[in-house]
This record gives C-alpha cells, structure tokens and sequence, in this order.
C-alpha cells in the first residue's frame, strides 16, 4: 500500500484528500505546513506528496526545491488554487500538478502515474 | 585521437576543469576563456581549476588567441590530428584529460558562445560538488529555437528513459569524474557520436547510468557563433536523431521498462531578471515547400517502413493549405516510434531513413510554429509539455512495434 503525504494548510483540503485517498486503498498521512517537513519526511518516508504551493507560512515551490534536493526521485504533485505558479521555472521539479477540485479524479490520476512512473504502485 | 598538446603551466593535477570545445573560433574564443576562469575564481576559488581548450587543429589561430588570453587559472591545450574534425572528438579528448587530471568536476562549454558569464560556471559546477553525476543546462529560449530538440530528442528521450531534461542536446553541461571512465569505455561510442551527437549520447549514457541529474538554469538566452537555421540540417540532424535511435537499440533493457517520466532537481534560480531571447524569423511557406517536396523523393521510401495508416495521414496532411497546416501529435510519434523500429531492423538503409525524416521533421516544426505563434515562451512550453506526455501515452504502441516486429 503506497503511503502519501498530503500538505496543506487548508484543513477541509487534508480532510477531503485523506478520505478519498483512502478509499482508493492508500496510507494517507497529513502535514499542516511546511515546518520542519523534510524531517517529516525522512521520518514518515511517503511514497508520494501532495503540496500545496500557497500556503500561509511557507511557498510551496521553496519546499518542493528542498524536497528535491535532498529526496531526488520522491514523487511530488503540487496542488493549486491558480495555475499562475507555472511562470515560476521551479515548478517543473514537480512530478505533476493538480488544480484543487472537490472532484479528485485528476488527482487520483496523476498519484497513479507517479507511482508508475516511481515503481512504487 | 589526441594528436597535440600543449600544458604551459605543467598542470598534473585538477579538481575542476573547463572544458571549451572549438573548431575554428579565433575570433571567440578569448570570451568564454575569460569568463570562464573569472567564474572559477569567483565561486571555486578555494578549487585546484584548469580550462582546458580541446580543438579540431583550427588554422585559423584558435590556439594562440587561448593561450594567449591572460587569466590567472593555467591552460591547456588539446588538439585532434588535422582533418579530424568533431565536436565529439573534442569531448572525448576532453573526458581523457579529466581522468589523467583525476578531476572531480567537468564542465564543458561551447568556445562558440557568445553569452556566458561567471553564473553558468557557478551553476554548472556547483550541482556536481553537491553530489550530481551530471548538469544539463536551462536557458531561457525562443520558443522556436532548437527545433530538434522540442520536436524530437526531448520529448523521445523523456518517453523513453523517463526523466526530463528538458534542453538534452543543449552544448553547455557538466558531469562528475566518475562519468567520465563511463563516456571513456563506453561501446556504442561511433561515427555519430565523434560529431554532433555527442551531446545526447553523453546525457543519455547518463541516465541510463542511474546517476542523479540536476538541470542548471543559467538566466541568459544561449547565444552561438553557430545559430542560424532553426531547423537542423544535414549531416547534423541526421548524427542527433541518429544517435538516438542507435542509443534505443543500445539500451532496450533500460528503456522498456520505464512508464512515464520523473522530473529532475532544477538549480541556480534568484538570479534577478532574466533576459528575453531574441525574436527569431520564420520563412513558413520555405519549411511548407520542404515538407511538400519531400514527397516527390521519399513517398516510396517511407511506404516500405511506415505503416499504411500513417502514410495515408501524410498524404492528408500534404493536401492541406498552408493557412491550415497541421501535423497532428499522435501522427508524429507514432512515426518516430515506427521509424525507430524499422531503424532497429534495418528495414532500409539506415542513413537513408535518417535522411528521408528530415522534410517530416520540417513539416512538424511548421505545424509547432503555427500551433505557438500567439503563446507566449511559458504557454509554449506547456504546450511542448503536452507533446511529451503524448509521446509517453503512445509508448505502449512502441513496445508492441518494436518487440514484435523482427
């Protein structure tokens, strides 16, 4: 069973996320923010991440480049309101990205490619 | 394939090189030698660094305008035999020089580019010494330059291999010591390689190698002695796309087993504002009268290799005016992945194939330029980006071809 770590500040976001993803059979654990998310993950160790790019405390592509820099191939899918992050080059160290939508069938789409595309489904 | 060298300050030993690759560039290359080692004081001061220039034994006085450029890192000088003339030959002499200088980073730069500056030193470099195998650059380009490259090497390579580099074929890169005994002993070295293929044979054999890949951005637009058509032509398009398809039958272990793709570390980002490249004129009715009269020389060869289906679409796509061009994208890779597949089996001749997918080539680059002419660099590149994944969703249809078809 893959283990997912979805970060978002937004608590109905974490809530809605966890329990659709469950259905779907995965481990589903929640972040609130960014603090001290890398130690998280290396505690935690997902499978994938869902990250949220505006959050209060922290932008969401920083901590997708200290993801990446320090978790080279862990899958991350950003999650977004608005697609005007995409001007932002850091963007494409994401796996994929996701505009937030009560209807999860995209982002359940793109958690199964990445995990292909990982070998971890 | 070294025929000369000249080592002035008796260098034996080098953590860092510079690598400049030249052939003919007395009237450039004073500018990258400069930059280059105002980059290595700069941000690898505490670094033991030698630019070395590997040269195609230039007559025009490429050598003497480098050792003649004063800096305070040493210099050596490379040359190949006369008459042997590759960029290929100059990684090559390049890599050996690394290993013998027991280097532990490699950053290889064109002699013919006109825009470096210190920060690509810096950010090609760094990446290695925090424990990247190899750095691929990322310029900010026009969204029609490097044709070969939107149209085919990237979204192939990503498809294939499964990670994204998205300028793999881009001139300007950097690669740890460790790669440098795999690019030395590796046996799909050939011809193709010894030219303009070197540089997708060289990021290719890279992430075949597993090793982690970072993408460099480096800010300005890339500017070469050497731009001008942005469509390949022969022989360079045929040593890139040929390079290609020789890799695919090289590492089918590897690539078979890929679905999808991984993005990669990106680096070297709060560099300020970054420059807009240049606007780049585009003859459209020129690349439309190619593809068009591609037909009248290369119709029979394509119906002994490209399924029917396809050929039936090409005939469709030639019909259709100008104003109304369009080379649909599930047509386009499932014509590369065909073309592959009789490239494997020597279906035709192989350099023969090459040749007769280059009016194609330019028949997709037209209906690019047509689909992006009003987006704006980051809509094209989403655009592209869409390209790939089409690539990657019709990639079954590759291995179906491909393992069946002997």
């Amino acid at each position: 069973m893959a283990k997912i770590l979805v970060v978002d500040d937004e608590e109905h976001i974490r809530l809605l996320y966890s329990e659709e993803l469950k259905e779907e059979g995965y481990d589903v654990i929640t972040a609130e923010g960014g603090h001290l998310l890398l130690e998280r993950i290396e505690q935690d160790k997902p499978d994938l991440v869902v990250l949220d790019i505006k959050m209060v405390d922290y932008n969401g592509l920083d901590l997708l480049q200290d993801i990446r820099n320090k978790f080279y191939d862990l899958p991350v899918i950003l999650s977004t309101a608005y697609d005007t992050f995409k001007e932002d080059m850091k963007s494409i160290a994401a796996d994929f990205y996701v505009v937030k939508s009560f209807d999860l069938t995209e982002l359940k789409k793109k958690i199964q490619m990445a995990l292909e595309a990982s070998g971890a489904s | 394939m070294l025929a000369y060298e000249e080592n002035p300050g008796k260098v034996e030993r080098a953590d860092l090189v510079v690598g400049l690759s030249s052939h003919n560039n007395v009237g450039n290359v004073a500018l990258p030698t400069e930059q280059a080692a105002r980059g290595l004081l700069d941000h690898f001061g505490e670094k033991n660094s030698v630019i070395i220039n590997c040269d195609n034994h230039s007559e025009d006085g490429t050598k003497e305008a480098f050792l003649q450029t004063p800096t305070e890192i040493p210099k050596i000088y490379l040359s190949t035999p006369p008459g042997m003339v590759g960029r290929g030959y100059n990684l090559r002499n390049l890599t050996a020089k690394a290993v013998e200088l027991q280097a532990q980073a490699v950053i290889a730069v064109d002699a013919g580019v006109e825009s470096i500056t210190p920060m690509w030193i810096k950010n090609l470099g760094e990446p290695i010494f925090a424990g990247f195998g190899f750095v691929a650059p990322l310029y900010v380009r026009h969204k029609y330059d490097d044709a070969v490259a939107n149209g085919i090497v990237y979204p192939m390579t990503r498809a294939l291999y499964g990670r994204r580099v998205r300028q793999p074929i881009g001139g300007d890169f950097a690669f740890a010591g460790e790669m440098a005994a795999t690019y030395l002993d590796h046996p799909s070295w050939n011809d193709r390689v010894a030219q303009f293929g070197v540089d997708i044979w060289m990021t290719t054999l890279a992430m075949c190698q597993g090793v982690p890949i970072c993408q460099a951005f480096v800010g300005k637009p890339r500017v070469s002695q050497h731009d001008g058509n942005i469509v390949a032509s022969d022989p360079t398009f045929s040593q890139v796309v040929g390079t290609v398809l020789d890799l695919m039958v090289h590492f089918q272990n590897v690539w078979e087993r890929v679905k999808w793709s991984k993005p990669t570390a990106i680096y070297g980002f709060g560099m300020g504002e970054v420059e807009t490249p240049a606007p780049i004129e585009i003859a459209q009715d020129e690349l439309h009268q190619a593809f068009v009269e591609g037909f009248a020389q290369y119709k029979d060869l394509w119906e002994t290799f490209l399924p029917s289906n396809i050929n039936n679409k090409l005939g469709e796509i030639k019909e259709l005016p100008q104003a109304q061009f369009s080379f649909p994208s599930e047509i386009w890779a499932r014509l590369l992945y065909s073309c592959s597949v009789a490239y494997k089996n020597e279906v035709v001749e192989r350099e023969a194939l090459l040749k007769s997918l280059l009016p194609l080539f330019v028949g997709k680059t037209l209906s690019l330029i047509r689909k992006t002419e009003r987006m704006s660099i980051q809509q094209a590149e989403e655009y592209i980006e869409n390209e790939c994944m089409i690539f990657e969703e019709a990639k079954p249809y590759l291995l179906s071809q491909w393992l069946n078809d002997h």
